[in-house]
């Protein structure tokens, strides 16, 4: 390659990769907007046992780290009456005559993590009133009393202030309780040191309020984890928190976490002394499920914020700018560049057969704009009328432009057809029947039809094979959904997709296809060559 | 590796051949002169370069209604399209019947593999040759009413009806390999070897065949005739070198594929040029192309004479 040739491509590669360094390193920017957590759909059933005329159950409410939307709460016949204290939300339902049915609740609820960094050291001695409260420690055997008090002698040895002696006392239950579902009273643990996540709750508790810091237990809900879409049934399960210098943090002795609730819990009742008796098994039977309303979304208002604040070049020319449908169509038409860049090492490197030489993306587009199954349905009913009407057509000796003319009328009449199908099925999605599918799916068929009047259909349908496999390679780019952020958050990059296509497009060497091509020659070649030594 | 057994023996390759030699060596605006035949047969007309006849040119759909009169006046011909590639919408014709039933004229036209064709037929031919169906890229096209060639006795034994071609690959003028299109019963007459025709390498030297390949597989024989493929020495070797060398100041494009005929009484003559050959003549050769043309690009001399580049060749290669 020329040496200027070898600059350029190189400035056209390098330049966008050395912006994307001096946005990261030196403006601080992030790449790429952060992803958001998600919103869960929570519902709640519950069941009183026995006639009750009501009962009461512990729901979510909005606080730090959870945003609790569109309640559902209201059940035909029940009354229902929600007493929300400063902390928690407490729901009662009451009727006339007994409940015998299961009364249900949702919401939305929208999760962050809660953290605490550097919790500052706290000598506060003394509370106000509405803290009492969580400062009175429950009754205990004398024995007990006795075992807490030993322990405390031996962990809490020259603490100073309520921050390390919380502590304290959090590293211990946390790493020398172990976790035992089937031990149920304080008694059991302190004499073999094992507890279910609820008695190692009570027993951070109990010893948190024994030193003066106000504390109190968390019933709290697990998220279920996305692999298993399928299990969305959660548990109750506990935590704690402890008020220090003037806040409730957040303290986790079974997961380990201090100071810190990642945002796959959501906080049900906030002190578990209240509601023990309430979401008793005794008293009520429930079930709780949460699954996710929406997934990989990235937050980009958060990060227009961000790129607008560090006021350099890119908060002007930023993508994030423009209004929201325009962000849309660029994300989808940022990846073009891309897939423009498959296809080339696909035709030039590999050496797949393909109609048109933009025909493989139109169709990777026809599918994102309506759907891979639907878009090969359309595909292959499409490419039968395009061969059968060469056999009946043919008969008729009609010309070029009006027989093709033919085949976009029957295309046509298709769509309504399926118009009329899918609404007595489903709610028709109106962007499958929009003008833009039918400019692709025009411009395919007269691609197609010129192939099959000059190389016949073995040879189309090889072709066709080599454009759907490239298609669906440039439509699988769009789940990616990382790389189209990163794109669009960084459309600089698409300058070293033109220094790479340089690349492909200075490619000398033997496409893959000919090494199968050729195969047969260099075999025959040696033979011919081994049979003249053979000669005598 | 396979790959290195393809570069050891100096095969080209499609990006090689478009990036390194199509794309340097031929300008673009000379395309249309070998694309469009009609235009090379007028420029071959200057050049004094034989060329069949062209008896008419069909250009618009209005002449269509009246051109039974005028075929009436020619025993055989070729239908093509001008700016036809591979071969495609070619029709040979080798007999006009003339029939009269009940008062009508009926006329048909015999192909040459023997099936009858109604001039309406052969008219909506001509109709989809106009409207671009076998044209590169679809654009509208004229159709050529052309001289149908005799085959030369030669090839008797070694073509199944059809007539065999020549193909030679010139560059800068020198031409630098060449093959024998041989037409077989699966090829349907057609000299196309993506139609199994069979491919005869030549030896520029002499015009012997080297080797023979249908469908990329050598062969000894012809399958139709069972005629030994390597018996074969074309007459008029220099003069067939020397047509296609003097192609090349025709059209001045560096990389060209010439297509000849032999005839029984004018020899050579150029049936058709192309700038984009394709590269399937080495499988007929068992030979690379790099070796030769860069031979070429380096050594050899400037300014020479068509006649003394078709000898350098038949020298050097």
């Amino acid at each position: 390659m020329k040496k200027f040739v070898v600059a350029i491509t190189a400035f056209l590669i390098l330049f966008p990769i050395g912006l994307l360094f001096y946005k990261s390193e030196v403006l601080n920017l992030s790449l790429i907007p952060q992803m958001v957590d998600d919103v869960w759909n929570f519902h709640l059933t519950v069941k009183p046992k026995g006639d009750q005329l009501s009962f009461s159950f512990p729901i979510p409410r909005s606080s730090l780290g959870q945003k609790v939307s569109d309640e559902k709460i209201r059940n035909k016949g029940i009354e229902v009456f929600v007493d929300s204290n400063s902390d928690s939300s407490l729901a009662t339902w009451s009727a006339k005559e007994p409940i015998n049915r299961r009364i249900t609740y949702s919401a939305r609820v929208d999760l962050n993590d809660v953290v605490y960094k550097n919790i500052p050291k706290d000598y506060t001695v003394n509370y106000p009133k509405g803290l009492q409260k969580y400062l009175k420690v429950p009754e205990l055997l004398p024995e007990d009393v006795a075992a807490i008090e030993t322990l405390e002698g031996a962990i809490l040895e020259g603490s100073e202030d309520k921050t390390s002696l919380v502590r304290k006392i959090y590293y211990y239950v946390e790493e020398e309780i172990q976790r035992n579902t089937d031990i149920k009273t304080i008694h059991e643990t302190l004499n073999i040191g094992k507890g279910s996540p609820l008695i190692k709750a009570k027993l951070f508790n109990i010893m948190a309020r024994r030193n003066g810091v106000p504390s109190r237990i968390v019933v709290l809900a697990r998220m279920p984890e996305l692999k298993d879409e399928q299990e969305t049934k959660i548990r109750f399960t506990f935590s704690n928190e402890v008020f220090l210098s003037n806040k409730w943090i957040p303290i986790d002795t079974n997961r380990g976490y201090f100071g810190e609730r990642p945002d796959s819990f959501m906080v049900i009742y906030r002190n578990y002394e209240e509601v023990e008796k309430l979401i008793s098994k005794k008293k009520v039977s429930y079930s709780i499920q949460a699954e996710r309303a929406r997934i990989n979304r990235y937050n980009k208002a958060e990060f227009k914020k961000e790129v607008v604040k560090s006021d350099s070049i890119f908060s002007k020319i930023s993508l994030y700018r423009l209004p929201l449908p325009l962000q849309t169509m660029f994300t989808t038409i940022l990846l073009i560049p891309i897939g423009t860049l498959v296809l080339s090492l696909a035709r030039n490197i590999i050496g797949v057969p393909t109609f048109g030489i933009f025909t493989p993306i139109l169709l990777a587009l026809f599918f994102k704009e309506t759907s891979f199954g639907f878009g090969m349905l359309f595909f292959s009913v499409v490419v039968i009328i395009g061969i059968g009407e060469r056999y009946i057509l043919d008969k008729f000796y009609l010309l070029a432009v009006p027989r093709l003319s033919i085949i976009l009328t029957l295309v046509i009449l298709l769509m309504i057809g399926y118009a009329f199908f899918s609404v007595d099925l489903t709610s028709v999605s109106q962007k499958h029947l929009a003008f833009f599918p039918i400019v692709i799916i025009t411009t395919i068929i007269e691609r197609l039809s010129i192939q099959l009047a000059e190389e016949g259909v073995i040879n189309t349908l090889k072709t066709l094979l080599g454009t759907l496999v490239i298609s669906v390679l440039v439509y699988s780019l769009y789940f990616i959904s990382p790389l189209e952020m990163f794109i669009f958050t960084n459309p600089e990059l698409l300058v070293t997709i033109i220094g790479l296509l340089i690349l492909v497009g200075k490619y000398k060497g033997y496409r893959i296809s000919e090494f199968i091509r050729f195969r047969d020659l260099v075999r025959q070649k040696k033979k011919k060559e081994s049979q003249k030594y053979d000669l005598p | 590796m396979i790959f290195r057994d393809l570069k050891q023996m100096g095969i080209l390759g499609i990006n090689n051949r478009v990036g390194r030699y199509i794309l340097r060596h031929n300008k673009r605006a000379n395309y249309p002169l070998v694309d469009n035949k009609v235009l090379t047969a007028q420029r071959a007309a200057a050049w004094g370069i034989p060329t069949p006849e062209n008896y008419l040119v069909v250009e618009n759909y209005g002449s269509l209604k009246n051109l039974h009169l005028k075929l009436l006046n020619y025993d055989s011909f070729v239908i093509k399209p001008a700016k036809g590639s591979q071969g495609n919408g070619i029709i040979v014709i080798k007999e006009i019947i003339k029939e009269e039933k009940h008062g009508e004229i009926r006329i048909l036209c015999r192909r040459s593999n023997d099936k009858l064709m109604d001039i309406d037929e052969v008219k909506h031919h001509i109709s989809g040759i106009l409207s671009g169906l076998y044209s590169l890229g679809g654009q509208s096209d004229a159709a050529i009413i052309q001289a149908k060639i005799d085959k030369h006795p030669i090839f008797d034994d070694y073509s199944y009806s059809g007539i065999p071609d020549i193909r030679v690959i010139v560059f800068e003028g020198f031409p630098v390999m060449s093959m024998v299109r041989l037409p077989t019963k699966s090829s349907d007459g057609k000299a196309n070897l993506h139609q199994g025709a069979i491919g005869a390498g030549l030896n520029l030297s002499n015009g012997w065949t080297n080797n023979a390949v249908i469908n990329n597989q050598v062969v000894d024989t012809h399958p139709d005739t069972g005629h030994n493929l390597s018996g074969l020495k074309l007459p008029f070797w220099r003069e067939i070198l020397e047509l296609a060398a003097h192609c090349y100041d025709m059209v001045e494009l560096g990389y060209l594929g010439a297509d000849i005929v032999l005839t029984p009484d004018q020899g050579p003559i150029l049936l058709e040029l192309n700038a984009r050959p394709g590269l399937g003549i080495q499988i007929a050769n068992l030979a690379g192309l790099v070796p030769r043309l860069e031979k070429i690009r380096r050594e050899a001399p400037h300014n020479l004479l068509a006649k003394e580049r078709a000898d350098y060749s038949m020298k050097n290669f």
